[in-house]
């Protein structure tokens, strides 16, 4: 399960978590989101997301 | 000494952002005003150029118009979003529940962390230069915070100050990371120390500098990486440079 952050504004996309609120379920690859979806905050494209290796702050639980 | 690149500073990425037509959204402002931006690394439309450098991937050198002329409120997650002005007043709006102004030499961190909203704007009647530094975090979704602190120019004459990082007087940032600015009214040799094994970005707001060989000028940035010290010689007075230490 790999986190990916958006270069436009630093939302961050989590496989893990997926984006229920969005329509994303948990779980869901990076790979399987349409190549057309854009950040839900900041409209950059999927293509500009880069992925990250960073841990949650503590407290930030991941799941 | 191992040099990363070289950027000269017509090679960098440029957008002009008009307070009308497509980006009237998101820019406010003076119909005729305008953002100038000058990209070292990738942003927005520009792509073709070098991604990023460590933990940075935006250092912005931009220019405001006057009158009201800036970004909108809009949200972050997660990057580290610095602001060093160099001349004119900054109007800073964020989240966390500050409404700041920053003039000459000052400086604010904005941790946007698990979500804030910023808006920047000149609301001055001459322009506002300042460099914007993005940073990623080393945490994911922390608190957001943001501090604001002041380059003391009698202070930090002639010699390397640090301004962001671990360092006493300096505002701490959860990266490994730091920005240094050095100041010199006169030809001389500094000497850099990174914590191997960082890389340092070098950028010079005014002047002249050589380092690695490179003769670097106005808004001209170069990178080197594997150094247990950068030697920096400054070529004329009035030199200013800002000195970006980050983990590789």
């Amino acid at each position: 399960m790999k986190k990916y952050l958006c270069l436009g504004c630093g939302f961050s996309y989590d496989e893990a978590r997926g984006l229920p609120e969005h329509g994303i379920a948990p779980g869901t690859r990076w790979a399987d989101i349409p190549d057309d979806w854009v950040c839900p905050d900041c409209g950059t494209p999927k293509s500009r997301f880069e992925m990250v290796e960073i841990p949650y702050f503590e407290g930030e639980a991941a799941t | 000494m191992s040099v990363r690149f070289v950027l000269p500073a017509a090679e960098r990425g440029y957008s002009f952002l008009p307070s009308v037509g497509p980006n009237a959204s998101y820019v406010a402002g003076h119909p005729d005003g305008a953002i100038t931006r000058h990209s070292s690394f990738n942003f927005g439309e520009y792509q073709s150029g070098i991604p990023g450098f460590g933990a940075m991937r935006v250092f912005g050198d931009e220019v405001f118009m006057p009158n009201g002329t800036g970004y909108n409120m809009h949200p972050h997650h997660n990057f580290i979003i610095m602001a060093f002005v160099l001349s004119g007043t900054l109007t800073h709006i964020n989240t966390i529940g500050r409404i700041d102004e920053l003039g000459r030499d000052d400086y604010y961190v904005f941790s946007a962390g698990s979500g804030g909203k910023h808006s920047e704007l000149n609301i001055g009647e001459g322009d506002l230069g300042v460099i914007y530094v993005w940073v990623l975090p080393g945490r994911l979704l922390a608190p957001p915070s943001y501090r604001r602190a002041r380059f003391d120019r009698s202070a930090g004459a002639n010699r390397i100050t640090c301004l962001v990082g671990d360092e006493p007087g300096a505002l701490p940032i959860a990266q490994t990371f730091r920005v240094s600015r050095l100041v010199s009214d006169a030809e001389r040799r500094y000497a850099y120390r990174p914590a191997r094994p960082n890389g340092l970005y070098a950028f010079v707001v005014e002047g002249e500098v050589e380092i690695a060989d490179a003769l670097l000028t106005r808004r001209d940035s170069m990178a080197v990486e594997g150094e247990d010290q950068v030697t920096i010689d400054v070529r004329t007075g009035g030199t200013d440079v800002l000195l970006v230490e980050t983990k590789l």
